[in-house]
């Protein structure tokens, strides 16, 4: 054995035991990984079967993606804007005209002759920078700027990401995903579970909870509500349906105030507390600057009825019997389980805004098992038929062959393990396809070799000129398909990303094997004798 | 073995009968696609809902479409997928989720109901209940007394058996019987007893279920035909850069649209659903479309620069000759591979097996006959401008007739 090809020998092996302990040692980590709970040390079969990490279609999960409505958000900021300019109105002793809410970023002040301009304008430069201001008609409308605007849309997304991943860390689950996808939508990826229902609902559970004072109200006719106002909602005005008390199909209406006194966001704690009279109730506390805006409204509106809305149904309307600063509580009709869950949610953080689901894909764990097995069995017998082929092909030259395919897979599983890639399965054909392609370098080569050979070179130069005429070849095939699989992985979504990640590792490593191992192998087997008569091929 | 030893057939003589029969297959595509019933979108694109269920017993699809319209849900598919015996059945509905509808539920809910459900509602199903509630249900009624032991977490405890369960249950694929629900390996008496007493066997389990809405579906349509735009446009960057020659860039790139549009109308007149692992195997095929054409190229400039008298035409009929067994071989290879995949892989692969089989054709004959021939028709139009005085000559005298297993050597 010459010096380099033993060189050669000693890379391909270190790089093989490499992929293999990469493998292995992936395998421990995720068994660990995934078992929350349970106990007991890993088994070596475990961590054979756990080294690559199987996507949501081969484990079973679910796959969600979610809307987030900032357009709630931007409503929340503006009856804040609201809010803060009245008080300030107030304390200033500024008259301001009724206030219009035309839509979700921006709202009308009235500007009558009495106003005082300058303190008006003084009062918006100091508490309303994030607004424009246009005077018109009398009135003058605010709109939110964009940058504020951006960032509050920004920022509801972000503190949605991060409830929803408060929600899920609590529920229990092992490895969960958990992202932001473009502007507005979240990726939540959950596997194992296998309750979807009982999952959904709990992140679907906005618990987007909103304090409003009550106008008039309740009434089971909408009409009558309306009356004194013309039959339409009034601009300050909501009209809000009650959540349906069981075995109620009567529907109840409420006319609340636009602006809100609190929202979830100024809550600082919530649990399910057992109420005398039977049934559950789910108490709150409320953070400082919440507890201050509580106080004010709940103290300026003794005698009024104040709408617990939750999700944009009227829970309860209790009657303020006083002032109130640090905390209420939620009645209706709750089973004990679903006042434990609220509070959950409660606790967890209220979602900034609605959500609304997309897409939502679950797969059962038979399922799961099913398609391994299938796409495992397609594979092996993909393999065998190729393998019988090159055999029957190529004779001895063919075990050259198929043992590179064989490192090529055994690396290909390394490299996948070690990259952290996610094995779905079209990533499994991808997998077995990798294979099928992979024949096609070893295959190049053979024929220039016999061509070579035909043309009447001496074995050994007909091998060296079979690789490097082959060379270029090879490269420009591989090229292509890898440049058609980067744009799959730039457009697929789990599954497909997962085979074009798998189809990519897998090219690259059929030029390893394909160029430096067969070739390598070549040299071993004819590289010692000085003379060959003829090559099996 | 060698299949093809020095052949020296005359590909490209057929040229013209073969861009025919490439015309006529795209128009038969195109007459699907168009005129006929469409490209049957998959709800990855059209958005709307899947479900796929196994039944216990063998499904009576009219009861099933009876029970899901009077569950009002619009228009439904049923179908049944797979192997007979597995029961196993595919519900489509295109009704989108929203206004606080959850579809895939309602369709269970419809179904469990109508197939008659349990007689005690108490008691739990063992084909529907996941770990997590039957663990927790498990742990509240403890049949194993472990809530006395300190050294015991029920709840984690409990964990274990209903993971087991479940696990019996995907091997099984479903429980048909308590018969079935006692062969759960290692568990207690007292929890089997627990399990007996508090527990039934539903008409289904859930395989999986899929919502995809309005917008998401959009979104994938735009980007999967971007997608494919954009890969077609790399491969004429790569090929124009490797090349540097506009015929052979033009060819690769019209064989490539040539094998997609094919492909595509053909799964259009299969009926075939197209869907996100369709997209993937057609972006495989203009890989792999690419592939073939580059090998066969690369041949041609390798046969041009040796100094031979000889007309482009022969050049390339002696370059695809010249790679015809590899060309054979890896197809066949490759062929192999999607054939294990289509009969073996399951419903999720047939699909995406049977658009590579189909690409593999159309690409290994279109390396020939679209992107070879484009080159020569090509280069002969020029050459025919140039010389318009003169008649055109006759590209050189053509190949003597095809001579298979000529042995012999040059």
């Amino acid at each position: 054995m010459s010096k380099r090809v033993r060189w050669r020998v000693l890379l391909i092996v270190l790089i093989v035991a490499g992929m293999v302990t990469g493998y292995i040692a992936m395998g421990y980590a995720n068994a660990r990984r995934e078992r929350v709970g349970a106990a007991g040390p890993v088994t070596f079969s475990e961590a054979l079967r756990r080294g690559v990490k199987l996507g949501l279609d081969l484990r079973g999960g679910i796959h969600l993606v979610l809307q987030v409505n900032t357009a709630d958000a931007l409503k929340a900021e503006r009856d804040e804007a609201v809010d803060l300019l009245q008080l300030q109105a107030r304390e200033q002793g500024l008259t301001l005209g009724p206030v219009e809410l035309p839509n979700v970023r921006s709202f009308a002040v009235g500007v009558t002759p009495q106003t005082d301009i300058a303190k008006l304008e003084d009062t918006i430069r100091r508490f309303l920078p994030d607004w424009d201001v246009s005077a018109a008609g009398g009135k003058w409308t605010f709109t939110v700027k964009d940058l504020a605007r951006r960032l509050i849309e920004d920022n509801a997304v972000a503190q949605a990401v991060e409830t929803i991943r408060n929600r899920v860390d609590a529920f229990g689950v092992a490895e969960p995903l958990i992202a932001q996808q473009g502007t507005n939508r979240i990726l939540v990826q959950l596997p194992g579970i296998d309750d979807p229902k009982r999952v959904k609902d709990l992140i679907k559970n906005t618990a987007f909870l909103e304090l409003k004072l009550v106008e008039s109200g309740p009434s089971t006719d909408r009409t009558a509500l309306l009356a004194p106002h013309g039959g339409q909602v009034p601009a300050n005005l909501d009209l809000v349906e009650a959540a349906p008390a069981p075995g109620e199909r009567q529907q109840v209406w409420y006319l609340v105030q636009k602006g809100a006194v609190i929202t979830g966001r100024d809550l600082k704690n919530a649990r399910p507390t057992q109420r005398q009279l039977g049934g559950s109730a789910v108490s709150f506390f409320l953070t400082p600057a919440g507890s201050e805006k509580f106080g004010n409204a709940t103290g300026a509106n003794v005698g009024k009825q104040l709408a617990i809305i939750l999700d944009s149904r009227v829970k309860s309307a209790p009657t303020i019997n006083e002032r109130i600063t640090d905390q209420g509580e939620i009645s209706g009709s709750f089973t004990p389980e679903e006042a434990n869950d609220l509070a959950l949610v409660l606790r967890a953080g209220a979602l900034p805004a609605g959500l609304t689901y997309l897409e939502e894909r679950t797969v059962g764990p038979s399922l799961g098992l099913d398609s391994i097995r299938k796409g495992v069995t397609a594979s092996i017998v993909g393999a065998v038929f190729v393998f019988a082929a090159v055999l029957l092909y190529y004779r001895l030259a063919g075990m050259n062959a198929i043992l590179a395919l064989i490192l090529n897979a055994v690396m290909l599983l390394g490299a996948m393990a070690l990259f952290g890639a996610t094995l779905t399965l079209p990533g499994i054909a991808g997998f077995i396809l990798t294979i099928g392609m992979a024949v096609d370098s070893n295959v190049l080569i053979f024929e220039r070799i016999r061509e070579e050979l035909r043309a009447g070179r001496a074995p050994k130069t007909a091998i060296e000129n079979g690789f490097s005429k082959a060379f270029a070849t090879i490269i420009d095939t591989h090229l292509t398909v890898i440049i058609s699989a980067i744009f799959l992985f730039q457009f697929g979504t789990g599954p497909v990303k997962g085979f074009a990640v798998t189809l990519i590792l897998g090219l690259l490593i059929s030029v390893f094997t394909a160029v430096f191992v067969s070739h390598t192998i070549f040299e071993l087997m004819y590289g010692r004798r000085q003379h060959i008569d003829a090559l099996s091929i | 073995m060698e299949l093809f030893r020095q052949t020296n057939i005359d590909f490209l003589r057929y040229k013209w009968i073969a861009i025919g029969l490439s015309w006529l297959l795209i128009a038969i595509g195109l007459f699907a696609i168009f005129v006929q019933k469409g490209l049957k979108f998959g709800i990855d694109f059209a958005g709307g809902t899947q479900i796929a269920v196994q039944f216990a017993e063998r499904p009576d699809l009219d009861r099933i479409r009876q029970i899901l319209q009077t569950a009002n849900l619009g228009e439904t598919g049923i179908q049944r997928y797979e192997e007979e015996s597995k029961n196993r059945v595919l519900i489509r509905v295109q009704l989108q989720q929203g206004e606080g509808r959850d579809v895939s539920q309602e369709v269970q809910n419809a179904l469990r109901v109508g197939l008659g459900g349990a007689a005690d509602p108490a008691r739990l199903d063992v084909n529907r209940e996941g770990r997590d509630n039957l663990g927790a249900r498990l742990a509240a009624a403890d049949p194993d007394r472990v809530a006395g032991r300190p050294e015991v977490d029920a709840a984690s405890y409990y964990g274990q058996i209903a993971e087991r369960v479940v696990e019996r249950r995907s091997e099984l694929g479903i429980f048909r019987s308590m018969a079935d629900l006692d062969s759960v390996p290692g568990i207690t008496p007292a929890v089997r007893a627990w399990l007996k007493a508090n527990t039934y066997t539903g008409p289904f389990v859930l395989l999986s279920a899929e919502n995809v809405g309005p917008q998401v579906g959009a979104d994938l349509r735009k980007k999967a035909v971007l997608a494919i735009i954009w890969s077609i446009v790399g491969m004429l960057a790569y090929i124009a850069i490797r090349f540097r020659s506009l015929p052979f860039g033009v060819g690769a790139v019209v064989a490539l649209l040539h094998d997609t549009l094919i492909t595509i109308g053909i799964l259009a007149v299969l009926g075939r659903e197209f869907n996100l692992v369709v997209v993937a195997a057609l972006l495989t095929l203009v890989g792999y479309s690419v592939n073939d054409t580059v090998v066969v190229y690369d041949r041609v400039r390798e046969n041009q620069r040796t100094p031979k008298k000889e007309s482009l035409e022969a050049v390339i009929n002696r370059s695809i000759n010249q790679t015809l067994s590899r060309t054979v071989l890896t197809a066949g290879a490759t062929l192999l591979v999607c054939l294990a995949l289509f009969f073996l892989g399951g419903e999720v692969l047939n699909t995406f097996a049977l658009t590579l089989i189909i690409g593999i054709f159309i690409g290994t004959y279109s390396s020939i006959y679209v992107a070879a021939a484009i080159v020569v028709i090509w280069k002969n139009l020029r050459a025919g401008r140039r010389l318009q005085a003169v008649p055109a000559p006759r590209p050189a005298a053509p190949a003597p007739p095809a001579a298979k297993k000529k042995s012999g050597r040059r």
